[in-house]
């Protein structure tokens, strides 16, 4: 069984419409609610409206109708979203780009360099504060990134396929990372990918969307222990709800 | 030797088109027709500046009653004619005695036929309301534009003060600053910028650069050493038809100028006129009346290189016979 | 340091040699191409000139290039602001361009007179629209993610054009001055051919003179006028891009 916690950001999505120039409805009408804490697992083909949902979460991008809600939506800083790639500014070092947010918002440097290397520490890079994002491996970026995100302790963190590009090792690692970063942060996730392992290992609730209009294929809660580490793996309660999973998408 | 006519026009146009047209003879109808008599392949002649009276006479020849097919080139800002001709890219080009001199030191062997001006038109325009005298007075304040490297420049800084004037660069025909500033005196040829001038309502005092004692045959038709003994009989014919041409042009320069307007229209028909008549005195004088137009005598080329050794352009003197040949 | 001099020595020595050879056995006439030995003893002659004619270039097409890389920079700023700015205003750039300089200088020295700051004036047109040109890519072709990223965080526009913007488009920004460095010099010089002063002035007073060896000794010192400033550039460039961009990076 699997039990949300609180600490996060509601999100309601109703009848939420995208429509590109060339009149195509990438998301044809979607309703959907996301409770506070939950991590949330977004799977689906190319095309199918993904990341097109998450930047309209984020409010990068407005819906053509319907709305998205957040609640509470008292604090103006509250989302954070990690890109497929890391993009960090390459002419910051380490330091500096995780606590590009806090600088962003206006904190005081002595204060968001202590709250950067806090996030830092976090994610494990600890030792790497003054390097350049040139001198860094795939995985690590993708650790400032991450840290990047939780410098500003968001109650909503989106994330579109951010481990896509790496290793399946350093996947492994980042996967049971991000899965105890929100256990103990009580946070809201919401996590975009196209892979089933993946989803089934990290969150505890899936949508599985259709090919053409952001259409709600498959909306489960998966049935995995609240603690994850790397044994759950080769469990074969994992098997079956990739399973479950896959066959949605295949339809 | 960079050329002064001015273009008159409204639009202050300094070009340095270089040969961009040809032009073939269109008036003469003997030309245009490639007959199988023989004719020989065809003969080039580059101009150093643009169709202006000061070419008329080449325009007006009679090339072919001379069995001659000739291609005139149009110059204009820095051409090198006398380059030209001594590499052999051309088989005549228009140059002045100087640099006829200065080549020939280099060892560009070219050789002077035809003296179009027997007097150089160079000359100093400025405003009359300074009323000066001489043409050291243009010196006493003011600006002066000259090529610095002519020898005519040079000439005149050995002679006179010019620490109270400001020399900047000769603006190659373009009179536009001379009109803006009374106290703006500028190289010129004297006969053209002055017409210009006075065309625009200023009222100019010239003086010719000849007053300090420099004169140069200008406008000469120059040829290559080598031309000239492989083939001495198609230099002979080129002068003989060059020298009908001019006597042509002066007598009535009106369907020469018609043509030559045609092929540089940034002259008007009324200037050429102009200029035309301004020009005789400087082509038509007590030697050619005696010895024919074009001709050259020996003492005026002495005189020039002993200048130029004067003024160390040269460093031995090269002897006069060599720069000339009357044919 | 032998990698990057020798090799382009090899050939100079070679040609330098070959010239010099022609010229003295009369295969090509000395007053058409000079021997470099010709070049080289007319450097020494009049050594005092050129040194005096050097420097006034030089100052010429610094002032120039200095104007044109701030108000080039500053040009592009202001155009990527938007797009309608941009769709008026950049065909006129592109007018500094495509405007042949000899045929503009005579009107230059109508406006800035007889000396050096129509060659500034000359310089500066020469080569500002390389500055704008790239600058204004650089600035455009930022990251979409980065600038979601900044727009997350409430960044302002002007926040994001100095923090990420400009910063990211500093590579494109060098390329610009690289390729505006040599057009200073040669507008600098055509400058001089028509208001005096000089490098331009030496190769104008000495062409009509036939003095070809000075000619040439001219040319040769503006060129490595315009190899000295490409230099300074390429310096500049290394230092600030050496530790972020791989153009920099080691091989």
């Amino acid at each position: 069984m699997t039990t949300t916690i609180s600490g996060g950001v509601a999100v309601y999505l109703e009848g939420v419409r995208r429509v590109f120039d060339n009149q195509r409805a990438v998301i044809a009408g979607m309703d959907l609610r996301i409770e506070a804490g939950e991590f949330l697992a977004v799977l689906g083909p190319s095309g199918c409206g993904k990341s097109t949902l998450l930047r309209m979460i984020a409010r990068l991008s407005a819906p053509n109708a319907g709305q998205i809600r957040l609640e509470p939506d008292a604090e103006r800083f509250q989302t954070a979203f990690v890109f497929q790639d890391a993009h960090l500014l390459p002419w910051r070092n380490v330091l500096a780009n995780a606590a590009l947010p806090l600088e962003l918002m206006g904190e005081a440097k002595a204060r968001r360099d202590e709250k950067a290397r806090a996030a830092l520490e976090q994610v494990g890079l600890l030792d790497a504060l003054e390097r350049y994002p040139a001198e860094l491996s795939g995985g690590m970026r993708m650790r400032v990134s991450l840290a990047r995100a939780l410098v500003t302790e968001p109650r909503l963190l989106l994330l579109d396929e951010p481990f896509a590009a790496l290793d399946e090792i350093t996947r492994f690692h980042l996967d049971v990372q991000l899965r105890d970063l929100w256990q103990r942060r009580g946070m809201t996730v919401i996590f975009v990918t196209h892979s089933v392992s993946e989803a089934a290992f990290l969150a505890n609730r899936a949508v599985v969307l259709g090919r053409r209009g952001g259409d709600i294929k498959l909306d489960r809660r998966l049935e995995l222990p609240a603690v994850r580490s790397n044994d759950l793996r080769g469990d074969p309660r994992l098997g079956q709800e990739m399973k479950i999973l896959l066959g949605a998408i295949e339809e | 030797m960079a050329r002064q006519l001015t273009a008159v026009s409204d639009n202050h146009e300094m070009t340095s088109q270089r040969m961009e047209r040809r032009s073939f003879l269109k008036t003469l109808p003997a030309l245009g027709l490639l007959t199988a008599c023989g004719k020989p392949a065809g003969t080039k002649l580059a101009l150093n500046w643009k169709p202006e009276p000061e070419f008329g006479g080449f325009y007006a020849a009679p090339y072919s009653k001379h069995g001659l097919q000739v291609e005139i080139l149009p110059g204009g800002t820095g051409t090198p004619t006398v380059q030209m001709v001594g590499a052999g890219s051309v088989d005549f080009g228009i140059v002045s005695a100087d640099e006829v001199i200065l080549a020939r030191s280099k060892g560009n062997d070219v050789v002077a036929l035809f003296a179009v001006y027997q007097d150089s038109p160079t000359g100093i325009m400025a405003h009359a309301s300074r009323n000066l005298t001489a043409i050291g007075d243009v010196l006493k304040d003011g600006t002066l534009a000259i090529e610095s490297g002519l020898p005519f420049a040079r000439l005149m800084k050995r002679k006179f003060d010019f620490s109270h004037v400001k020399v900047v660069p000769s603006p190659g025909g373009d009179i536009t600053s001379f009109l803006h500033d009374e106290k703006f005196a500028q190289q010129c040829f004297l006969t053209s910028e002055p017409i210009a001038a006075r065309r625009k309502g200023a009222a100019v005092k010239v003086f010719a650069v000849s007053d300090i004692g420099y004169n140069p045959y200008t406008t000469v038709l120059a040829v290559s050493g080598d031309s000239l003994r492989k083939h001495p009989e198609t230099a002979k014919a080129m002068v003989a038809a060059v020298r009908e041409g001019w006597r042509a042009y002066l007598d009535d320069p009106k369907p020469v100028n018609q043509q030559m307007n045609q092929l540089n229209p940034t002259m008007d028909l009324a200037t050429f006129t102009e200029v035309a008549e301004v020009q005789k005195p400087f082509i038509e004088t007590d030697a050619t009346r005696s010895s024919g137009l074009g001709t050259m005598s020996r003492e005026r080329w002495e005189t020039l290189i002993g200048q130029f050794k004067e003024l160390g352009d040269i460093s031995q003197t090269i002897p006069a016979e060599d720069c000339f040949r009357l044919v | 340091m032998r990698k990057t001099l020798l090799p382009p020595l090899i050939p100079l020595v070679f040609f330098t040699l070959t010239a010099e050879l022609l010229v003295r056995e009369g295969f090509v006439r000395a007053y058409l191409v000079p021997a470099p030995s010709a070049v080289v003893r007319a450097m020494i002659d009049s050594r005092v000139e050129l040194v005096q004619a050097l420097l006034s270039t030089s100052a010429g097409a610094l002032a120039g290039f200095v104007m044109s890389a701030l108000l080039g920079i500053a040009s592009a700023v202001i155009l990527s602001s938007s797009r309608g700015v941009q769709r008026a205003f950049y065909p006129y750039a592109i007018f500094f361009q495509t405007v042949p300089l000899i045929a503009v200088a005579p009107l230059l020295v109508i406006w800035f007179g007889f000396g050096i700051r129509t060659v500034i004036a000359s310089a500066f047109v020469a080569s500002v629209f390389p500055v704008i040109a790239n600058t204004l890519s650089g600035i455009l072709s930022t990251d979409p993610s980065l600038r979601d990223l900044f727009k997350l965080y409430g960044a302002s526009p002007l926040v994001t054009l100095f923090k990420l913007r400009l910063p990211a488009a500093l590579p494109q920004v060098f390329t610009g001055l690289r390729v505006s460095a040599g057009l200073a010099v040669i507008g600098a010089i055509v400058g001089e051919f028509i208001a005096g002063g000089g490098l331009g002035s030496v190769v104008e007073i000495a062409r009509t003179q036939q003095r070809i060896d000075k000619v040439s000794a001219a040319v040769l010192l503006a060129s490595l006028l315009g190899l000295g400033l490409f230099g300074l550039i390429n310096l500049l460039s290394y230092l600030m891009l050496r530790r972020w961009h791989a153009s920099e990076q080691a091989e």
